[in-house]
């Protein structure tokens, strides 16, 4: 354990190091992200300035929203997103093996060796969003409330990154997994909107089989007062304890998907 | 001309082999054109579901929404850009210059090939299942009807043409990721696909309304609508030939530019 600790953080140095190889091009890649996310949240602008509200929130309200989706998925992803997504790769052409014989744990290499300071754009422009918003929204901060949103915050993160695991180490067992993370990004793109608009069919599916609303408008939206379907009163605690939740049901499945593991190439 | 159709069949069947992706896709399309919906009757909701905005009903929204699934729902532009990245990374771009055939045109004959397979097997079956919870307007006359397609035809050749310009600037840039999220930035908001140009406030509407993006899904969708009246839809139809054209030799010229200066780095 140890012996884990004092390499992980060589791991991600060598990694930063690498990725900041080309710096022009890292910070263009960072400008073009922040853009594109900006335009998402600009066609929300537009659609607030004529209808006023969206299932019952405003523009404020939806802007924290959407900062508290991204800065949480991106925190999470960074964890996991990328490395998991070439873990199909790496089991297809048999060099997932040559991290089996390692002395380490194949999925704190994985990760740490792979940790995505791409996210940053992502970051930059959650934070920024989520500094304007939650000032400018209306509701009384206390202490408790402040805590209460940290904590979602680094529960939704931890959701995040355990569906991602999930997702990208069934690859360990079916050697292919990116079309389900095309079904994830579907559902995660839905979770900017306040869940009572969705069918209720859609609502459920993103409460228990793909629970990307637990990391978005449950936890806000039971910040703010607001009634959420299906859960009701029970949203801020089911959202506090999600993410410690899955993150256990993901190291189980891990373990479950390295037993079942053949490999596939080589 | 008939190694191109061999290069779009290819292409067609190439995606047909994985068959248990084929139903993962149809389940994220139906889940996004429902989503696109319910935006649509959760915002009508609040201000009286019978109410008109900008002279525009809840039941032509719907319909749009569903237009824009189909529109936009079969191309993938960032498909191009990153096959254009990827074989300047890996260095295959040096194979194509050797071979008697145009880089340019063997992409579109991919990218036709791909289209016509997610219309067929992802697209028709899904708007068609969601038109039928929350219905769909018909054209607002058989002219509409007709134009709407010439429309949309042009829609898909213009977004081509306008991925495969951005995929080339990678040959300058040497990598075509932020190519791909910039110009999928533009997209988003210019094109029309989540809110249309008459919910705009001005004059970002007037702009959105004359950049080439409009073409994609915000034209082929108000023509059918009725929105443009039968000498608007000429107009348009005639300005958007004109950007196609434009990006067309813009392609040519870039490729040309572009095939004289590379360094291959990789292979």
């Amino acid at each position: 354990m140890l012996h884990h600790l004092r390499v992980l953080p060589l791991l991600v140095q060598m990694h930063i190091r690498s990725q900041m190889e080309y710096r022009g091009a890292f910070w263009l890649d960072r400008l073009a992200q922040i853009l594109s996310y900006g335009s998402v949240f600009a066609s929300i602008a537009i659609l607030l300035a004529r209808f006023e509200t969206l299932g019952g929130w405003n523009f404020p309200e939806l802007a924290l929203l959407f900062s508290f989706q991204l800065l949480a998925y991106s925190l999470g992803a960074a964890l996991s997103f990328v490395q998991l997504r070439d873990l199909e790769e790496l089991v297809r052409l048999g060099t997932y093996d040559t991290l089996l014989v390692k002395p380490f744990s194949p999925w704190a290499y994985l990760v740490f060796s792979g940790l995505n300071i791409g996210y940053v754009g992502h970051v930059i422009l959650a934070v920024a969003l989520m500094a304007w918003a939650t000032m400018a929204v209306d509701f009384n901060w206390s202490i408790w409330s402040a805590l209460f949103f940290v904590a979602a915050l680094i529960s939704s993160t931890l959701l995040t990154a355990a569906i991602i695991t999930m997702i990208g180490a069934t690859a360990l067992i079916w050697v292919r997994s990116n079309h389900l993370f095309a079904i994830f990004f579907g559902f995660w793109e839905l979770t900017r909107y306040p869940l009572n608009i969705f069918p209720s069919g859609i609502q459920f599916i993103l409460i228990t089989a793909v629970p990307l609303a637990l990391t978005s408008s449950v936890p806000v939206g039971a910040l703010l007062g607001k009634p959420i379907p299906i859960l009701g009163d029970w949203a801020g605690p089911v959202s506090l304890i999600a993410g410690p939740l899955w993150v256990l049901l993901a190291i189980a499945h891990w373990r479950y998907a390295t037993g079942k593991y053949q490999g596939a190439g080589g | 001309m008939s190694a191109y159709t061999a290069f779009a069949r290819s292409s067609f069947q190439s995606q047909l082999a994985y068959r248990n992706e084929v139903w993962a896709n149809i389940f994220g399309k139906l889940v996004q054109v429902f989503a696109r919906v319910a935006i649509w009757l959760a915002v009508y909701a609040g201000v009286g579901a019978a109410t008109l905005v900008n002279g525009i009903s809840l039941q032509q929204m719907i319909t749009y929404a569903l237009l824009g699934g189909a529109v936009m729902g079969a191309t993938r532009p960032e498909r191009v850009i990153n096959e254009i990245g990827r074989s300047l990374k890996t260095g295959d771009i040096s194979v194509w210059l050797l071979k008697p055939l145009s880089y340019p045109l063997y992409l579109f004959a991919n990218e036709s090939g791909s289209f016509l397979y997610r219309l067929l097997t992802q697209v028709f079956p899904t708007v068609a299942f969601t038109a039928l919870f929350y219905g769909m307007l018909p054209p607002e006359s058989l002219f509409h009807g007709a134009m709407f397609v010439a429309f949309w035809a042009m829609s898909f050749i213009l977004l081509f043409l306008m991925s495969a310009f951005c995929g080339l600037i990678a040959f300058w840039l040497m990598t075509s990721f932020s190519l791909d999220w910039m110009f999928g930035a533009l997209l988003n908001l210019f094109s029309g696909l989540m809110v249309p140009f008459w919910f705009f406030p001005e004059p970002l509407a007037t702009l959105a309304r004359h950049l080439p993006f409009g073409f994609v899904v915000y034209y082929p969708n108000a023509v059918y609508l009725g929105q443009l009246s039968v000498t608007q839809t000429w107009l348009y139809l005639g300005l958007g030939l004109f950007w196609t054209a434009l990006f067309f030799v813009g392609v040519l010229w870039l490729w040309r530019k572009a095939s004289t200066r590379i360094t291959v780095q990789g292979g």
